[in-house]
Parts: C-alpha cells; structure tokens; sequence
C-alpha cells in the first residue's frame, strides 16, 4: 500500500529527469547541425536609433543605454577574442568594429549624461575610426559642457592624430572647467611645445589613471599605455649598451644578465629596471625579455607580455 | 466613515499578503543580487548605474504588473464571490468600498517598493555606489505615486468591465499615459492641426506617467529638487482623486439586488 505513493512521485520525476537530460542533448545537437551564418550577420546594422527610442520605452532610457553600453563592451572584447595573431592597441581596423559607433551613439543619445559611454569611445574608437572617436566626444561636449574630462578626452584624440594645435585647444578650453586640475593648462602649453614627446604622452596617462581610478575601462587603457611607454624606454637604454657590447665585444651578449652591470647605472623616467626570481630582466608586465641575436636587440616575449605590441615589436 | 474605510484597507492588503502577491520580492532581490555579484565583469566599472537603473525599473514593471493584474480584479472577486452583498448588508457606502478597497492594494505597493527600495540601497552599498542611495529613493516614492494612478485607472475599468478587458484598457493607458508628450511632439512635428488638437486633448486628459520618470537622472546621480516632488505628489493626488470619484460614480449606478 505504501509503495503506491512513492510510485506516484517517482514516475514523474523519472520522467522529467529523462525529459530534460533529452531536451539538454537535443539542444546540443540542433546547435551542431544548424548551418553557421556569416560574420556578416552578427554585424548587421542597428536597427534602432536611441534617439526615435526616447520617450518610447516607458522611462527606462538609461536602463536601455546601459545595455548598449555593455554591448558596445562585448562587441569590442569579442572581436579582440576571436581575432588571431598579432594585435596592435594602436591600429584596431583589423578588427571591423563597426558597430561600436553607433551602439554608443544610441547609449548616449538615450542617455546624454552618460560619461562612461563617451569615455569608452574616446578611447577606443581613435584606433577604429579617428572621425567617429571626434564625433563622439563633441556630442559629450555639447551636452555636458562642464565635463572636463570630456576636453582632456578630445585633446588625447587629436594628440593621437598628431593635431597638437587642436590638442592643445582642447585642454586650454577644458582647463577653463570649473573644477578642472591644473594639470589641463600644463598640457595646453605642453602639446605647444612638445606635443610629440614620449614625456607628454606619459603625463597624459599618468593623468588619466589618476582621474580616473572608478572608470575600469578608461584606467585599463592607461595603465597598458603607461607599460608601453616604460617598455619604449626600457628598449631604448638597453638596445643602446646591446649595440655598446656588441661593439666592444665583437658579439652579441647571448643573455641579458650579462648587461645587468651597465644597465644598473642607466636612469629611466619610471624608475629602476625589474628583474624576477630567477634573476632575469622583465618588461614592465613581469614577462622576462628576449634577445634577438640577429639584430642585437632586445624585444617582447609576444606569448607572455601583457604590453601591447605588432609584429614588428 | 474612517474605522470602516480603515477595515476595507487593512482586509485588502491582508488579502493580497495572503494572495501572495509579495512573492514578486523574491524575484526581485535575486535579480539584483544576481546583478551585484555578476555585472561588475560586464561593465567596466559601470555596476552601481547599471543596478540602480536595473532596480528602478524592475521596481515600475513589477509595480505596474500588481497595480493592473491586482486592480482589475478587486472589485470584480467581490461581485463574483457574491461577497459584495454581505459587505452591502453592513453600514458601507460604495465609495468607501472602492476607496478602501484602491487604498489597500496602495497599501501593499508602498509594502511593495519600500521593499525594492531597500534592496537597491543594499546592493549599492555592496558595489560601493553610496552616491546613488539618496537619488533612488526619491525615484522610488515618484515609482510609487505612478502606481497610485495605474491603480485608480485599473478600479475604474474593473467597475465596470470585466477584469481581462479592464487590464488590456489599464495597460493601454499606461503606455499612452508614458508616450503621450512624444505623441504630442510628433503630431507637431506632423503639422496637422487635427492632430494637433487631438494629442493636446490626450496629453491633458490622460495621466502624463513620463512625469514620475526619474530613473535616468537617479543614474546620473542627481538628487530630486523638492519642488519637483511636491509637483508630482499633487498632480498623482489630483489625477487619483478624479479617477477614484470616476470609479465611486460608476460604481454607485450599479445594481446589486
């Protein structure tokens, strides 16, 4: 008698067990089976506009641009994903991030105030598209006109371009900010005098990493530029007593611990070289250099470095 | 007049309690909890706007659901369940009925998004968006105060229609009600004088709901001005009274013998 209940309860949760782990295989097979469609597809273009979405979506406009906001960030770090080979910070065309203009522009239009969504573009879209990254940051301007770290942005995008008169427009306007550091006037007379210096281009993100601690994606940028900016330094002095040996030696030093004496005395802008446990020199990253016997010259190990780097380094 | 109002208030919220309409909390808090824990991966150091975007406009869909699904059917059970007659057989005027019944389940949405409310301040304080603590609350009270509106429109369908028709009407005001100043502007933008009119008409008798939408500026960490809170308390207080006299009216002139 008592085993009728417990039937009547194993049945069904058998079948359900059995129904569920068949759906589970079911849905992995028709993923298999199902044709691939073209990258193409998964790029079409938006088929909203934020700004004929406003005052449609029910006072939800800054939940809606958040969520293309975070697109925008998917969209980008898919593509960085699923790309092979070599990737330059500098020059992201390769990539065909199309999409990420305009899903920020209807982020941003659904939500004007949105200084995350401007930061991004402006950081990101001068290695996409140079004009869009311009576009961008003005609209941001043009609605937060007391945002000065929407000037410091755009003076970053023309420095980017090599435009110092135009940089140094931006930081002198945005330096007049309510608010504004000092440092936005330093920088004004800087892109004037040394716009093209690596110097400059330290202050630049040294700032930026200051300013923008809560910002991940602004200060991640930064940090990864002022890596690079130490590696280029770090190149240059080692690069000059690899050349200093190979002169005096006849041959190129086969590892770098035998130049850690002269390179001891070399004075950087950032400080003292690293060197790990093992007693090897590291990049600003932490992964240990390699030499490069043909040329004599000291580069990135491209499977360990965290800087970024082409091919050529 | 008030002990009886007073019981139809306190019955309505113990019987929602009871219909378990606070379930939607549970929901609620694991969606924000979900959020606090998850989006910080997704957002570049985005997630506190994010959760209190999120949170604030769950806490209107939510609120929305219960006001209408909850509101087209508290007069109509009474009818159905024919416990209107016994509530009728006692010293009870309709309009107390219908007031006590619209301010019970108000009873229960202000229980409702206080809850929310404290959810959002939690998780805030969990990601570290203190700034935006302050700033949700005051989105919070305008969400509540559309939610009195919803209500007093979803009574003033249910009495007299049936509760599947008087939700389709309430959800139908609630939309026009939040698109009703971009349809003015489009009919503007159309330049047909008949439309014009038409939209002016609409956009004055119809409750404007876009009025209670702070939740973009709550995102943008601005604190309510109180003039704007006082604003929007008498305008959900003059719209609710029109409904409710609305619904007392249409009630009245039914016939329960």
């Amino acid at each position: 008698m008592s085993s009728q209940p417990a039937r009547g309860t194993v049945v069904p949760v058998a079948v359900i067990a059995v129904c569920f782990a068949l759906s589970v295989l079911l849905s992995q097979q028709i993923d298999a089976t199902k044709p691939a469609l073209p990258e193409s597809y998964g790029d079409k273009d938006l088929q909203l506009n934020g700004s004929r979405l406003k005052g449609y979506v029910l006072g939800t406009e800054s939940l809606v641009a958040d969520w293309y906001y975070m697109r925008s960030l998917q969209y980008v770090g898919n593509k960085l994903l699923t790309k092979s080979g070599f990737i330059n910070i500098e020059d992201l065309r390769d990539l065909n991030a199309r999409l990420l203009y305009p899903y920020l522009d209807n982020a941003t239009d659904l939500d004007p105030r949105f200084i995350a969504a401007y930061s991004y573009g402006s950081l990101v879209l001068p290695a996409i598209d140079q004009e869009k990254a311009i576009a961008i940051t003005k609209k941001g301007i043009a609605n937060n006109p007391n945002e000065w770290r929407l000037y410091q942005y755009l003076g970053y995008i023309y420095w980017h371009a090599k435009d110092y008169e135009k940089a140094a427009e931006y930081y002198e306007r945005g330096s007049r900010v309510a608010g504004a550091p000092p440092f936005m006037r330093m920088m004004a007379g800087a892109m004037k005098t040394q716009g093209g210096s690596r110097d400059t281009a330290r202050k630049i993100f040294a700032q930026m990493l200051a300013d923008n601690g809560s910002d991940e994606s602004v200060a991640a940028t930064a940090k990864l530029k002022l890596m690079e900016l130490d590696w280029l330094d770090q190149r240059d002095a080692i690069n000059g007593v690899l050349a200093g040996t190979k002169a005096t030696a006849g041959q190129c030093p086969a590892d770098l611990r035998q130049v850690m004496p002269q390179l001891r005395g070399v004075k950087l802008p950032s400080g003292d070289f690293e060197i790990n446990k093992t007693g090897q020199l590291v990049d600003p990253s932490g992964a240990p250099y390699l030499v490069d016997q043909q040329k004599c010259e000291v580069t990135l190990d491209p499977k360990r470095t965290a800087i970024p780097h082409s091919a050529g380094n | 007049m008030f002990p009886t109002l007073f019981a139809i208030t306190t019955n309505t919220l113990r019987e929602a309690v009871r219909d378990r309409v606070l379930y939607n909390l549970i929901l609620f808090v694991l969606l924000i909890t979900g959020s606090a824990i998850f989006l910080g991966e997704l957002t570049a150091g985005q997630e506190a706007r994010v959760i209190v975007d999120l949170g604030l406009s769950a806490s209107l869909v939510f609120g929305t659901f219960i006001s209408i699904f909850v509101g087209v059917s508290l007069v109509w059970k009474e009818i159905e369940k024919k416990t209107v007659y016994s509530i009728f057989s006692k010293p009870v005027g309709r309009g107390q009925f219908i007031v006590g019944k619209y301010l019970g389940l108000c009873a229960t949405l202000l229980v409702n998004v206080a809850v929310m409310g404290l959810g959002i301040s939690l998780a805030e304080l969990y990601v570290g968006g203190t700034q935006y603590i302050v700033p949700a609350w005051g989105a919070i009270f305008l969400i509540f105060l559309e939610l009195t509106i919803t209500t007093a429109v979803a009574i003033v369908f249910s009495s007299f229609s049936t509760p599947a028709l008087s939700a389709l009407l309430t959800f139908f005001i609630f939309l026009i009600g939040h698109f009703s100043s971009s349809l003015r502007e489009l009919a503007q933008s159309l330049g047909s004088q008949g439309a014009i009119v038409f939209f002016n008409v609409v956009y004055y008798l119809l409750p404007n709901l876009a009025h209670f939408s702070f939740i973009a500026n709550t995102a943008n960490g601005d604190v309510m001005p109180l003039s704007l809170l006082a604003n929007c308390l008498l305008y959900a207080a003059v719209f609710d009274g029109v409904l409710l006299a609305v619904a007392v009216l249409i009630f009245s002139r039914r016939n329960f013998k």
